[in-house]
């Protein structure tokens, strides 16, 4: 077999290997995603609720930022930070601290000193759901920046499993058309593929009905 | 080896049927990853028109409300999935957007006259596919797959992931029928699985 049939062939099942279970993670979650109506993966009706005060030191620095993590460190917590809706009232400092399986509300008042912490903690269920989404970032939010380093390295992952896929479907092209025995079939099969997955992505916005 | 050459046969067969609908969700990725909206520049088209406003619109709610809203869209001539309804009592007025893939409409509805703005933006292959992996999602999930072609997608998303499940079990399966790749492909996967784990330690602990 030439070597870059073999090295192609080799390098999809190894991509395959390494990804496994990203792979599976990403796909049941997707299913849960999408049937929120199933009940045995229902996590936030499961949700523990908790709330406890702290004397702060008020942070002297400027930048919001980096006022969330002097309070953090105080406080004892690490996580992705995430900005509020909408702006808090003077003198307060509110934001959010989340991980998957975890939700921590962190509301300041800045002139007293105190930090009310609103801990939600979730199943399971909930970490697999929330590390489907879990990027750090959101597109109607400009604030939103990765900002916790376990959140870049998992972008990081996410970004690998996708470039991962998209080698391997490439590859799986290059060994499928070499066997020509399989390509009649196989144009079958993925022109149907392509036809199918074409009708949703480009020729749906062109339909009245 | 019969059974092998079965299974050899749908991974290459099933795996080429998919491949269209695993770049979907690959390229989509790393668009969601990284909130990256090449489509924010596109230019909208604004038109106006009057329309019958069904009776009891402004008071019902939930599916009704879906219902009486969908009237709205057939007079108009607009056709896809509703996002969300938004009622604004104080104005009068109601906000309607429809999605498609590559395409949303933003209807205005001032109820008290029947005057209907409609803001259409085309936003290109790249929101298509970004749309369809987001679809139908968690997000009013009462809402979702009122479009047909968006309840029949969602079967779609759904064998996308039973298919792929199959493709990875059937490709180990394969792989370990190989039994000169087994050591590095031990290796690999476990290699794999701890990185798996080591994050998801960072990410939880």
């Amino acid at each position: 077999m030439p070597l870059l049939s073999e090295w192609n062939r080799k390098l999809h099942f190894y991509t395959g290997l390494y990804f496994l279970l990203f792979l599976w993670l990403f796909s049941v979650t997707g299913l849960f995603l999408n049937h929120s109506q199933w009940r045995f993966h229902q996590y936030w009706p499961q949700r523990k609720q908790t709330t406890s005060q702290h004397q702060i030191q008020p942070p002297s620095e400027n930048a919001d930022l980096e006022k969330a993590q002097n309070l953090m460190q105080q406080l004892g917590i690490s996580g992705e930070v995430e900005w509020p809706a909408t702006p808090p009232a003077p003198g307060r400092f509110d934001f959010r601290v989340a991980k998957p399986g975890r939700i921590l509300e962190i509301k300041t008042d800045l002139a007293a000193g105190r930090a009310t912490v609103e801990r939600i903690d979730v199943n399971g269920w909930g970490v697999m759901t929330m590390l489907h989404t879990f990027t750090g970032v959101r597109a109607n939010d400009p604030k939103a920046q990765r900002d916790w380093l376990a959140t870049k390295v998992w972008s990081f992952s996410m970004d690998a499993v996708a470039v991962g896929l998209l080698f391997m479907v490439c590859s799986s092209y290059y060994m499928w058309y070499r066997l020509k025995a399989k390509r009649r079939w196989g144009w079958i099969a993925l022109g149907l593929g392509m036809l199918s997955c074409g009708f949703f992505a480009a020729g749906l916005r062109w339909l009245d009905r | 080896m019969r059974f092998y050459l079965w299974i050899r046969d749908l991974h290459l067969y099933i795996g080429l049927f998919l491949s269209p609908f695993v770049l979907v969700f690959a390229i989509s990725t790393l668009f969601l990853n990284h909130a990256w909206k090449p489509w924010e520049a596109a230019a909208a088209q604004t038109r106006s028109a009057q329309i019958q406003v069904p009776a009891g619109l402004a008071q019902s709610q939930g599916m009704v409300r879906l219902a009486l809203a969908k009237q709205i869209l057939t007079q108009l001539g607009v056709s896809g999935e509703v996002d969300f309804i938004r009622y604004l009592p104080k104005e009068n007025r109601l906000i309607l957007p429809v999605s498609k893939p590559g395409s949303r409409v933003t209807i205005d509805i001032e109820l008290g006259t029947g005057r209907a703005t409609l803001e259409r933006r085309d936003t290109g292959i790249w929101d298509a596919l970004v749309y369809l992996h987001r679809s139908p999602g968690p997000h009013n999930a009462m809402l979702r797959g009122n479009w047909f072609y968006m309840r029949l997608w969602r079967w779609f998303a759904d064998g996308t992931v039973y298919l792929a499940l199959f493709l990875s079990v059937s490709g180990v399966y394969l792989w370990a029928a190989l039994k000169a790749e087994r050591r590095t492909g031990l290796i690999l996967l476990g290699a794999g699985v701890a990185s798996f784990l080591m994050v998801i330690y960072a990410l939880t602990v």
